[in-house]
């Protein structure tokens, strides 16, 4: 028995004639941490949707938690992946009808399970963070760090077992993707979740415990 | 609460904002569609009640005549059978009439009403004559006296206690063959007022003795009108009473009589429904738009969604919920302004009759002397149900193009 939370094998994806990869082997083990380097276009971003069943492999298998999820029914496969990854996205997507908080919750409501535990939590996961005094804000007033930083947390708030995030501080300055990435590697660290960090960042991947490289298709480890 | 519900909740009350302005205008569109479809349905409703009570409170439910053309309608001989229709089955009381055209004078005016002979002491037990007394009394009635109606009696300058001369047409007819017959004078005893212009606006009521006398038709009368026992259809009466009646006898209820007027009426509420629920559909129209839009600019919330564990489903389901809550909130909505309105709503045709300087146009076009309304629980549940209905089918389009959005591709967009 492997303990990898997901996995890819052999893996091939094209988008009609053109192949994006193919043969990629990829795993993701509790509390690794993961960085996917590579050019604009190499397909960092449709790995991961794969590696989430957002999007389907058009060959392979995917597997979660030892358990094959390729081929299992939608609704299914959205319980599942909020258990197990959580993403945070370069454009970070919260929603701006929603406060600070109620972003937050909203992972927790999504899966039916909202309490005032996970309130708790999500309120001390932005004392961590520093952003405690911005909890009932709109989110159209927070500035990109903080919104990214709010993003993470929300990514936190379901305490999945991957942290996927594809990169988070690609919209940012030298010092507030410092910032950001602390935050998330704190939180990962603090939660016990694993971190999938796509980046284009070499400082970033190089602290990572394993690093990979997509070019031409392939997905290589750099050692 | 479910997430899509309140994900849709949200959407058209964010936290922070009162109010969006996609769910403000929305709101306003449907709530306005559902006040004027209420209002009116209610005012024409009421206005057909009201002519419908009219028809009976000065017809009577049922009327027995004769077809027979060559004498004219009459019939005589009537005790026999007025005493038939007394015991028929469900008859509660009836009561003789006869009526002619006359001319009537008073100082230097004069009218040309319709004269209708009533059995004083019959008339009231089929309908309900002592509702419309304004002055005097229906007794005089038996000693000679006339009753007019309050616009003829405006018209020709008489108040009760004034005198009346009445011409009827023999005057012309025995004036050929050389005779004179002087005009009667009768003493206004009554002033009655219907509120309703065409039943009784142009009609004077004698005594029935006094009638035959006058146009010298013996006995002779133009029908009997019968009062249904309360709860009994009138049409039944109406019919049982054809089978046992001959020729040239035929009963008649009200809803007979006046089959093809009730019919307009029916008919022109029907239509005022049907021209009034394009401003429903028009908002239903601007919903489904603003909210198609508001699918394409959401495409990335609705991928992100997708990946923190809703569905797509789900996502649809919160855009269907929002049509469904437009349509509850905004006709609830509707309902309190239609509602405050017809309560107010003489108040408000008054003061706008007062702004145009046409203060007494109710009475001359509508008939009535305030404006009617009539609606009940039931009217405003299939309003409501009718504009939330609309909503929510205008909801079905976002929904559908929801549902069929990849999430990855979602994610991808702009
Ligand atoms: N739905 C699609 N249909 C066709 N081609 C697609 C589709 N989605 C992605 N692609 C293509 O797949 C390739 C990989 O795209 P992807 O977004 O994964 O790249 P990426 O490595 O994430 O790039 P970036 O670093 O710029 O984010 C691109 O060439 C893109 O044009
Ligand atoms: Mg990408």
């Amino acid at each position: 028995m492997s303990n990898f939370v997901a996995e890819l094998r052999d893996v091939h994806k094209s988008f009609g004639n053109t192949v994006v990869f193919c043969d990629v082997n990829f795993a993701i083990a509790e509390r690794d941490t993961v960085s996917i380097c590579g050019d604009s276009g190499s397909g960092k971003t449709t790995l991961i949707n794969v590696l989430g069943l957002l999007e389907p492999p058009t060959s392979g298998r995917v597997i979660w938690e030892s358990c094959e999820v390729t081929y299992t029914k939608m609704s299914r496969v959205a319980r599942l992946r909020s258990k197990i990854f959580g993403y945070i996205f370069q454009q970070c997507n919260l929603i701006p009808e929603l406060n600070v908080v109620e972003n937050l919750m909203l992972p927790k409501r999504i899966a039916g399970e909202a309490g005032e535990a996970d309130v708790d939590f999500v309120r001390q996961l932005l004392r961590q963070t520093q952003l405690t005094k911005f909890e009932n804000r709109a989110v159209s007033t927070l500035s990109g760090g903080e919104r990214q930083k709010v993003a993470a947390i929300r990514a936190m708030v379901n305490r999945p077992r991957v942290i996927v995030a594809d990169e988070p501080t690609g919209n940012l300055d030298e010092k507030s993707a410092n910032l950001v990435m602390d935050a998330i590697v704190g939180l990962c660290n603090s939660c016990g979740s694993a971190l999938l960090l796509i980046t284009h960042n070499k400082r970033f991947a190089e602290k990572m415990q394993t690093s990979y490289v997509l070019t031409n298709m392939r997905l290589r480890r750099m050692e | 609460m479910k997430w899509y519900a309140y994900f849709a909740w949200k959407q058209l009350f964010p936290t922070g904002r009162k109010l969006s302005f996609f769910s403000a205008m929305s709101i306003f569109g449907v709530a306005l569609g559902v006040t004027v479809l209420f209002v009116v349905q209610s005012v024409m409703d009421g206005f057909q009640h009201n002519i419908r009570r009219a028809i009976v409170e000065t017809q009577g439910d049922v009327r027995v005549e004769s077809q027979d053309v060559e004498c004219q309608g009459l019939i005589h001989g009537t005790d026999n059978l007025v005493s038939f229709l007394m015991n028929f089955p469900d008859v509660a009381a009836v009561a003789k009439y006869a009526y002619g055209i006359t001319m009537l004078k008073c100082g230097g005016r004069t009218a040309f009403p319709m004269v209708k002979g009533i059995d004083v002491e019959n008339e009231p037990k089929v309908v309900d004559l002592l509702k419309f007394v304004k002055h005097g009394s229906l007794e005089g009635l038996d000693c000679g006296g006339i009753a007019l109606s309050s616009d003829l009696a405006v018209k020709i300058g008489a108040a009760v206690g004034s005198r009346v001369e009445i011409y009827s047409p023999l005057m012309v007819e025995n004036s050929i063959d050389g005779d004179v017959i002087l005009p009667k004078t009768l003493e206004v005893t009554m002033i009655f007022e219907t509120g309703h212009h065409n039943t009784g606006r142009n009609t004077v009521f004698i005594a029935i003795d006094t009638l035959q006398d006058f146009y010298n038709i013996g006995d002779g009368i133009h029908g009997i009108a019968l009062k249904v026992k309360p709860g009994v259809p009138t049409e039944k009466v109406a019919f049982a009473l054809n089978q046992s009646l001959r020729y040239p006898l035929v009963a008649a209820s009200w809803q007979e009589m006046n089959r093809d007027f009730l019919f307009a009426l029916r008919m022109e509420k029907t239509m005022m429904f049907f021209v009034l629920v394009f401003i429903l559909l028009i908002s239903a129209f601007s919903i489904a738009g603003s909210m198609l839009i508001s699918v394409i600019r959401k495409t990335r919330e609705i991928g992100l969604i997708s990946a923190i564990g809703g569905t797509v489903i789900g996502c649809s389901m919160c855009f269907f919920l929002q049509g469904a809550i437009i349509g509850i909130i905004g006709s609830t909505i509707g309902i309190i302004f239609a509602t405050t309105v017809l309560c107010f709503r003489n108040v408000i045709v008054y003061s706008f009759a007062k702004l145009c300087g046409v203060e007494d146009f109710m009475l001359r076009f509508y008939s009535f002397a305030n404006m009617p309304a009539r609606y009940g629980v039931g009217d405003i549940f299939s309003t409501m149900a009718f504009a939330i209905t609309l909503c929510c089918l205008a909801a079905v389009v976002p929904a559908i193009k929801v549902a069929r959005i990849n999430a990855a591709e979602a994610l991808r967009s702009e």
